[in-house]
């Protein structure tokens, strides 16, 4: 698994975001790199959600990161309706940040403790210059009271009434794409199916285009309609969402669906699927990347790195032995 | 290898030092020649005693010379004495270091006690007591604090003298009653400093989970406290001993004035009022390798104390 | 957020305050000049007339005291603005910037911090004059590196907080980005070094003056008049001691104020800490005890916070075999947590237990200290949450799985050794014997868990309290854990208590269930029960609210509308009638009881329980009105 390859990219005229070959690294310190992202592609439809799910270091917030170039990646590109954001730098670059927003994991430390919601909400069109009378509407969309809620603090709300903040300070730009990295993984259950269903209503009425990273598959699942299951910086499985959980192909998906307990799917306990724990991304194994921990590797896992190939309609795999064939084509 | 790199880091911080100092004492306004042969003295008599100085010489060749002097331990000659500044620094150590050993040992030796005893009780009497009393310490000025103290023990009670110093080797006895009120002055404000520190680090440790899951396997206050909590709780207080430790070599300047102690600090005092640059420089040489050596040392505790930092 | 200060903050205030006034207005002051010899008679103690006394030279000490703050004061203020002036853009650009200019500065930085302070500080005062101006530029440039490291620090800790990558993905510019969302974040530490800073230069100004090196006389100075008044320490000690005291309350008011700052910078307190004061104890209580394991009776939680009294854990009652499984399910403030510290005993000092715990019919609740020091470990083992805080980060594996060991089964060093690589071995640790010579941090979080369960049942305990014990780890990770303890269980016959915010967990791993809100059990029964057929609409809701991976694609969960309640101000009657679609008026007046349903462990607590037959999502109310209702009270508190 593991693997890399850009088969599965749609034509260019098709996508509002395509990143192709990202590569995310960063020092270790004595010399080493951690190789976050080595060679991921992936595409998004104007309207569409991508799910990207994986386990922590599987490289899926580094890539996120990438995507709003903080810090631009090693290499790689990343087109914005055909304008290619790794090559801008400073007032251009700064330019194009209008259009693609993004929503944190701690709904705490992502806003400024000093300001108040109004100015926090409101930052975003004076840096723009835009009119700045749209701070009530947005408010009022996340669900929050602007008449209360604009002149407190942020200390003042919970959490999930912070995401809500965050979530209308993006949204106050009409970005055209909002990337949501892990927005729900610090709220409790009540308050994540209310988060999760504010997205879905604001992504219709404001017509986003969404990248939801989460480690939960319930919860990708629940937003997305395409998923996109990453290990170790590397894509193993891209399908849409119901035929991802329903026909899981790549063995890392299908252990990470049965080690959901409860899953309610066909597949054998997991721990006959994984073993052991993640290796270190400053040195990841050779060939696929999962070989490791997968019960059905063999001399070739470790040799010759996968690449991404088709096995259904729209379904994309990086494996050379899955557990059912492919589909002819 | 990380320890090798060290060293040589320390050894470009000390010449980096050395040459500012350099620098800046001959910058600075002030003239030994004047300070020597006086204000009435004939420019040829100015000329040549500056030619025997080898003041005639630029000031990076001057620095270079007294460095490599250095390099075999030589701290040169005084202008001013006409005295070999090794011999004189070597002379007055001894007595600036047990000064702050001293120090550092009353010090240290309260704090601990004092630091866990509140924050065993953190918020209740005996913590806001000590909490205050340490705020007080820490408040007041060495010199105040020996003033007070002279008045006291020495003048009102006389159980002390109030200043002169005996050597070790001299008088053991004397020795230790010359000692003990400068010690107890410089140590006071340390004290404080220490008892705080550690105090919040152990009250921030006793609310760790690994604390609490200690409790939770029936293992007892005292256990806890002392091989558990005590250890990660120090690392800010090595840290204060080291910068203290440092910055103290040359800040005894007051106590050896207040309860004239022949040391370090009063011999750089003295050097600075009659221009004697030489020595004012092997001073700030003294001053920054003790402060290099020290915190070189405390680096290596460090790494005995948590093992996390071993790595790094 | 208003907090108490305390009266010393503003006695510290008022005493500044005091001092500044009277330097700026020391010549409109109805005392003798400073340098006025004979004002009255040598020596003489305190008069009305001259309130501090005279000094050798019959100069009125009050007199020389105030005007000596103006150079204390003057130079304290003045330093510490230069330093911080210098010091603040160089600290903030580091920190900010990172790489190249962090480098720089720190390097230069750490030059200086070997610089021998305090001699330079006399060599240019003794070589460039004696004057304010240089003693003031002196002292503030001395301050400068200490300044860099402060605001850097500073700077750092909030240039890593995800609200200034925010503030980039807006497309904000640097400029505005330090100027808005640094700076005013730095400038409460800032202000509070400023007032500790200005107690330093204060000392050192007097350390100058008291070697003769700053504001030359006839301008008095503290240091000054503390080291002319030495000389007259026998007979006249009043010269001596008002510039002592002076100096003394000055400095300690700076210390008091800076210190009280930096108390602010804290701006995260939900205001639901424990105080240090204690609830109303509860009454001693004693119940017929049963034939089970461990036999919770009406247990209760209180504590005092700033805000008021909680009840953490509001009469919990339930019984536990061996071999079985409970779960404690709630969202966060339910009070699931303070549950199994209730029952250990360890709870933070001030609280206040009621009810009783039986474990095997033996009281743990009447147990002293060291009583329950021997049950603790022995016959109840502990598991919790996140196992990176949970294994003490400067003791070997060794050590710390040895120590129960050791301590309560009395095993020789040897002995424990080999006992503890059996238990790593027990608990699926490859090479046990080296890992008992690791760190924690050498460590994987699942390693560090599997440890800590090691740790936990190292001295085979009849009940084990795991408190969220997977939720730290990744999904894959945490199917090994819980199949590791569940199999633990049946080979040891334990009992396990197994807190989770994870319903599909529960549901998968439990044969029991609580369900807690706001620290009560609204429902209890077996799990597949519960799971099953619901009785109180709050477990209904939550069950609905999580998404499930057998869920349609773009399924509409259930909303909970609202928030948990606030524990300080529970409302009247069902705590959870705020947020429930089938509340009426006998739920705002009247808790609910534990009801019996069908069997005594069947219970659930509400007027309108939802019925056997019902088909839970037909009969959820309609989600789309209830959605800005959280919004609608965000006034809150």
């Amino acid at each position: 698994m593991a693997g890399s390859g850009s088969a599965h990219l749609r034509p260019r005229d098709e996508v509002l975001l395509r990143v192709e070959d990202l590569v995310v690294e960063f020092p270790a310190g004595r010399g080493r790199t951690v190789r976050a992202v080595s060679g991921v592609s992936f595409d998004l439809a104007r309207g569409e959600t991508l799910g990207i799910v994986g386990e922590s270091g599987c490289g899926k917030s580094s890539a996120a990161r990438a995507l709003v170039q903080l810090p631009p990646p090693r290499s790689g590109s990343v087109r914005l309706d055909g304008l290619e954001l790794t090559e801008l730098r400073g007032e251009a670059l700064r330019r194009t940040r209008r259009r693609l927003q993004m929503i944190f994991q701690d709904p705490i430390s992502s806003l400024n403790p000093r300001r108040r919601v109004r100015e926090i909400v409101g930052e975003g069109p004076r840096v723009w210059d835009l009119p700045g009378d749209r701070v009530d509407e947005v408010l009022e969309a996340v669900g929050l009271d602007p008449a209360t809620a604009a002149v407190r603090r942020p200390h003042e709300f919970s959490g999930g009434q912070c995401q809500r903040i965050s979530i209308a300070r993006a949204l106050i730009l009409d970005p055209e794409v909002v990337i949501c990295d892990e927005p729900v993984s610090a709220l409790d259950v009540s308050v994540q199916a209310q988060i999760l269903g504010l997205l879905e209503d604001l992504k219709d009425r404001y017509r986003l285009t969404l990248v939801f990273i989460a480690h939960d598959l319930a919860v990708v699942k629940n937003v997305s309609d395409r998923i996109m299951v990453m290990y170790l910086g590397k894509v193993c499985e891209l399908a849409p969402s119901a035929d991802l959980i329903s026909r899981p192909a790549h063995p890392y998906t299908r252990a990470l669906i049965a080690s959901i307990p409860g899953g309610g799917l066909d597949l054998p306990p997991a721990d006959q699927l994984i073993s052991g724990e993640p290796p270190s991304p400053v040195s990841p194994p050779t060939g696929c990347r999962f070989r490791t921990r997968c019960p059905r590797a063999a001399a070739r896992c470790a040799e010759e790195e996968p690449r991404i190939r088709r096995i259904g309609a729209d379904h994309w795999l990086a494996c050379h032995y899955p557990e059912t064939p492919p589909a002819p084509a | 290898m990380i320890v090798l790199h060290r060293l040589i880091r320390l050894l470009v911080v000390l010449v980096v030092v050395t040459f500012l100092s350099f620098v800046l004492l001959n910058l600075l306004p002030g003239d030994p020649v004047t300070q020597i042969l006086g204000l009435s003295a004939t420019e040829e008599a100015r000329a040549q005693l500056r030619q025997e100085l080898g003041l005639d010489q630029p000031l990076l060749v001057r620095y270079l010379d007294w460095l490599g002097g250095l390099a075999t331990g030589d701290f040169g000659t005084s202008y001013i004495t006409r005295m070999p500044v090794g011999s004189e620094l070597a002379e007055r150590l001894p007595v600036t270091l047990e000064l702050l050993v001293a120090a550092q040992v009353i010090a240290l030796g309260l704090a601990i006690p004092v630091g866990v005893a509140a924050a065993r009780r953190a918020g209740r009497a005996l913590d806001q007591a000590l909490t205050a009393l340490s705020f007080a310490l820490l408040s007041t000025p060495v010199f105040v604090l020996g003033v007070l103290l002279i008045l006291v023990f020495a003048v009102t009670w006389q159980v002390v003298p109030a200043t002169g110093w005996t050597p070790i080797s001299l008088d053991l006895g004397w020795n230790l009653t010359s000692v003990i009120l400068p010690a107890v002055t410089l140590g006071a404000g340390q004290l404080a400093v220490y008892a705080r520190l550690l105090r919040t680090d152990l009250i921030a440790t006793l609310q760790e989970d690994y604390i609490t899951l200690a409790r939770a396997r029936g293992l007892s206050p005292r256990r806890i406290l002392w091989r558990h909590a005590l250890r990660p709780s120090a690392i800010t207080l090595i840290t204060a001993v080291g910068l203290n430790l440092g910055a103290l070599i040359g800040g005894t300047v007051i106590i050896e004035t207040l309860f004239g102690l022949p040391g370090v600090g009063r011999l750089i005092v003295d050097s600075i009022f009659s221009r004697d640059y030489l020595t004012v420089q092997g001073g700030v040489v003294l001053i920054s390798v003790g402060y290099v050596v020290v915190n070189f040392t405390v680096d290596l505790v460090y790494a005995a104390v948590d093992p996390r930092i071993r790595r790094a | 957020m208003r907090r108490r200060q305390g009266l010393g903050f503003w006695l510290a205030l008022g005493w500044i305050g005091l001092i500044l006034l009277a330097a700026l207005l020391a010549d409109l002051l109805p005392f003798a000049r400073y340098d006025e010899t004979l004002a009255g008679p040598p020596q003489s103690g305190p008069s009305a007339a001259h309130p501090f006394g005279t000094d050798g030279l019959g100069r009125d000490v009050l007199s020389r005291v105030v005007y000596g703050a103006r150079v204390s004061l003057g130079v304290g203020i003045g330093a510490v603005l230069l330093g911080l002036g210098i010091g603040a853009p160089l600290g903030i650009l580091a920190g900010y910037r990172r790489k190249a200019a962090d480098a720089v500065i720190m390097a230069v930085n750490d030059v200086a911090q070997a610089f021998p302070a305090l001699v330079f500080a006399l060599a240019v005062v003794a070589f460039a004059g004696a004057n304010l101006r240089n003693v003031l530029i002196v002292l503030g440039v001395l301050g400068v590196p200490s300044w860099v490291r402060l605001i850097r620090g500073a700077t750092l800790t909030f240039a890593e907080r995800e609200f200034v990558l925010a503030a980039r993905v807006l497309g904000t510019r640097d400029r505005r980005i330090l100027w808005r969302e640094i700076v005013p974040n730095v400038a409460v530490p800032a202000a509070s070094y400023a007032f500790i800073g200005m107690a330093v230069v204060v000392v050192a100004e007097g350390s100058l003056a008291f070697l003769g090196l700053s504001v030359q006389a006839p301008t008095p100075t503290w240091g000054g008049l503390i080291n002319e008044g030495r000389t007259l320490m026998e007979t006249a000690p009043h010269v001596v001691l008002a510039p002592s005291i002076a100096m003394f309350l000055t400095v300690l008011s700076f210390n008091l104020v800076g210190d009280r700052l930096r108390s602010l910078t804290d701006v995260r307190e939900s205001g639901l800490e424990p105080v240090r004061q204690a609830a109303p104890a509860l009454p001693a209580t004693t119940h017929p005890v049963r034939d089970v394991l461990l036999q919770v009776e009406d247990l209760r939680t209180h504590f005092v916070t700033p805000r008021g009294l909680v009840k953490a854990v509001d009469g919990v009652s339930f019984t536990l075999e061996r071999g079985r499984t409970l779960a404690i399910v709630g969202e966060s403030g339910s009070g699931k947590s303070m549950l199994i510290r209730s029952i250990l005993g360890l709870l933070p000092g001030t609280s206040v237990r009621g009810g009783n715990v039986y474990l095997a019919g033996d009281d743990l609740t009447s147990y002293t200290a060291a009583e329950m020091r021997s049950v603790l470990g022995p016959r109840l083992g502990t598991v919790f949450q996140d196992p990176m805080t949970a294994l003490n980060p400067v003791r070997t594996i060794g050590t710390q799985v040895m120590e129960p060991l050791r301590v309560h089964m009395s095993l020789t060093r040897r002995q424990a050794r080999a006992e503890a690589a059996k238990l790593l071995a027990s608990v699926g640790i490859p090479d046990p014997v080296r890992i008992l010579r690791r760190y924690p941090h050498q460590l994987s979080g699942g390693m560090r868990q599997r440890v800590t369960i090691a740790m936990a049942l190292s001295c085979r305990p009849d009940v084990l309290f795991a408190d969220e014990p997977t939720t730290a780890l990744d999904v894959t990770i945490q199917d090994q854990v819980l199949r590791l303890l569940h199999r633990q269980r049946e080979e040891r016959d334990m009992a396990v208590v197994l807190v989770s915010h994870d319903l599909s967990v529960v549901a998968r791993w439990a044969d029991e269930v609580i369900v807690m809100y706001a620290g009560k059990v609204v429902e209890r029964g077996p799990a597949a029960e519960v799971f099953a057929r619901p009785r109180m609409p709050y477990t209904e809701a939550l069950l609905q609210a999580a998404p499930r991976l057998t869920d349609p694609v773009h399924h509409r969960l259930r909303v909970i509308p609202g928030r948990p309640p606030d524990l300080v101000d529970l409302p009247e009657g069902c705590a959870f009638r705020a947020r429930c679609a089938y509340a009426d008026e006998r739920c705002e007046r009247e808790a609910p009881p534990l009801f019996e349903d069908g069997h005594d462990r069947r219970r659930y607590a509400c007027w309108h329980p939802r019925t056997q037959a019902q088909d839970g999502t037909a009969a959820a109310p309609s989600s789309d009105v209830t959605d800005v209702a959280e919004g609608a009270e965000s006034g809150g508190r």
